[in-house]
């Protein structure tokens, strides 16, 4: 089953058109990702299907259920992380994951319920009682993630939910996140521009300046726009600039940085008596990036 | 009804475990409280005995003692209910500036029940908050003398904090409105806190100033509400006063300290009487009501 359909949807704002006649589907299950640098439209369109901004015009449907028509119903089935926190510094964890229940009409006993299934693998107990302001970068992240699912939504919207933690932090999440993905079998919705992010995506969005640029798994997009890449450690001479001359090549210190799109086995074997110290990089989706936009994604 | 009175109680924890902010909002009561201790107990203690000239047989000192003290319980109380519901309010502007409001429009949560909720948790902190100032305040200046408040005066206290609660968050919602970021609302507030001592005269009697000042202080309903208290907790002592004398005065003194310190609030000229001044905080708030059903739905309109 479809979680989201989106259909040639667009946002202006005055002038600036911020999302430009975007289609896309996300399956049920799926861990989607779409990618794209700061201000690419990515957490627009996240917040137009969470039903918190107005779309200009388009169509989207969160589980058949028509945004503009049936807000009520989407909110009941999405959960959020937002870009940054939105829980109160002031409150405790206990008070903050209570008080977000309730615009759920949960009761006490229910959100108990829900909340006991996280509390031992998001290790809640330690930081129940602590203010939410006094928490580490990724213990907060922790909090927000269980905020977004105490409503059991069936779409999980993250909202580059590691921007701004440690390399351990981001770590921490992406096991959360993969817990979600397998074991409680949630639909995630994830935007990110750290390109690393979407490699165990089952779907890959590539969003530039409001427009989708490209889209397909990580394995199709490598294959489509991003090629592999020989790494010959030996001195730059005529001779081995006249054996490159077929293929796009440059020098760099010590090595030659040779572009292929296929052949590349074949290429070496041949050439083994010269060929003898090298590396052979894979094609990275910083490359698949760099080669759709004619820039480098910003780290 | 649970998703509205979820928000509403986060609301409400916002404002009250913030003790800073639980502080801040008392400041103009705090510094009344300061201000009396250090000279306007003695301007009112003058004020009433320059008044009472060839009475002084007839009054009991202490009375005037706790004319003056109640007059300064009435000032606090009627600054706290200015100043705790604006404080509370200003959760609407940083929700808005931290995007919590975007957590919140998220959710199942009617839009009539967000505003709804910020409306009710600030009328609910203020009446607390002021309840707690007057219930403490009544005690204190109980034990030190006889206050003369009869129960039903002392029900009508507490009924006029929540009107004073609810009249001042109506207007305060609308004032909110105009606010995009919390330091612009924090500058608001600081002119607040300094002005709103004046304006319902907690300072200064409003009867010491010019038509015009007492006209613009009363269109605020905190200034009638805080008039009103005034006949409410100091009507049984200068009954008593009054009874002390034994109309040896005509009445002159009680009528002279009521003049004093404003026992009734005045537009444009004409006098209005407690009914009257109840009636002119009610239209106020319903039109501050009015203003915000209009004005509210753009606030949480999708953009």
């Amino acid at each position: 089953m479809q979680a989201i359909k989106v259909s040639n949807l667009v946002k202006k704002y005055k002038e600036h058109l911020a999302v430009d006649d975007i289609s896309f589907e996300v399956n049920e299950g799926e861990l989607f990702a779409f990618l794209g640098e700061n201000g690419a439209g990515k957490s627009t369109t996240i917040n137009i299907l969470c039903t918190i901004l107005e779309k200009t015009s388009g169509e989207v449907r969160v589980f058949d259920k028509e945004l503009g028509k049936e807000d009520d119903s989407i909110r009941d089935l999405i959960g959020i992380v937002f870009q940054n926190s939105v829980l109160d510094g002031k409150l405790t964890v206990k008070e903050n994951l209570y008080t977000r229940g309730s615009y759920y009409g949960l009761s006490k006993s229910e959100i108990d319920e829900r909340l006991s299934q996280f509390m031992d693998v998001f290790e809640l107990k330690e930081i129940w009682n602590r203010r939410y302001e006094k928490l580490s970068g990724g213990q907060r992240r922790r909090v927000d993630i269980i905020r977004a699912l105490i409503n059991e939504p069936k779409i999980l919207f993250l909202d580059e939910p590691t921007t701004g933690l440690d390399p351990k932090s981001r770590k921490i999440v992406w096991d959360y996140i993969d817990y979600l993905k397998k074991e409680k079998k949630l639909t995630i919705f994830l935007t990110t521009h750290y390109m690393e992010e979407t490699r165990d995506a089952d779907n890959v969005v590539i969003l530039d300046k409001g427009k989708i640029i490209a889209t397909g798994t990580p394995a199709e997009l490598k294959t489509k726009y991003a090629s592999s890449r020989l790494v010959w450690y030996t001195e730059k001479n005529t001779g081995n600039d006249k054996l490159l001359t077929d293929f796009d090549f440059s020098y760099d210190v010590d090595h030659y940085n040779v572009f292929f799109k296929d052949n590349l086995t074949e290429f070496i074997y041949k050439n083994k008596e010269y060929i003898t110290d090298y590396e052979i990089l894979k094609g990275s989706m910083d490359d698949v990036f760099l080669n759709l936009t004619g820039r480098e994604m910003a780290k | 009804m649970r998703k509205f009175m979820g928000l509403t109680k986060r609301n409400l924890l916002i404002y009250f475990k913030d003790r800073q902010s639980v502080i801040f909002s008392m400041l103009t009561s705090i510094i009344v409280l300061v201000l009396y201790l250090l000279f306007l107990k003695q301007s009112f203690v003058d004020a009433a005995e320059s008044a009472m000239k060839g009475l002084e047989g007839l009054i009991d000192k202490k009375d005037i003692d706790t004319l003056a003290n109640c007059v300064l319980l009435v000032g606090i109380i009627g600054s706290a209910l200015i100043t705790v519901p604006y404080n509370c309010l200003s959760t609407i502007v940083n929700d808005k500036e931290n995007k919590i409001d975007y957590d919140i429009s998220a959710t199942p949560l009617k839009r009539w029940q967000i505003v709804l909720s910020y409306f009710s948790a600030s009328t609910i902190s203020a009446f607390i908050m002021s309840s707690v100032v007057l219930t403490l305040g009544l005690i204190i200046l109980q034990s030190q003398g006889n206050l003369y408040i009869s129960s039903v005066n002392m029900f009508y206290s507490y009924a006029l904090a929540f009107l004073g609660s609810i009249s001042a968050t109506a207007f305060f919602m609308i004032v909110m409105f105009f606010f995009k970021t919390s330091s612009a609302s924090g500058a608001f507030f600081g002119m607040l806190s300094a002005a709103s001592g004046f304006v319902i005269g907690a300072y200064i009697p409003l009867s010491q100033f010019s038509n015009g000042i007492q006209t613009f202080c009363n269109l605020f309903p905190g200034t009638g509400v805080t008039i009103l208290y005034r006949n409410t907790i100091l009507n049984g002592l200068l009954d008593k006063i009054n009874k002390d004398i034994g109309g040896v005065d005509n009445g002159e003194f009680v009528s002279s300290m009521k003049d004093a310190f404003t026992f009734k609030g005045a537009l444009f000229g004409t006098e209005l009487s407690p009914a009257q001044t109840i009636i002119y905080i009610l239209a106020v708030l319903i039109i501050c009501i009015i203003a915000m059903i209009l004005i509210y739905p753009k606030v949480y309109k999708r953009k």
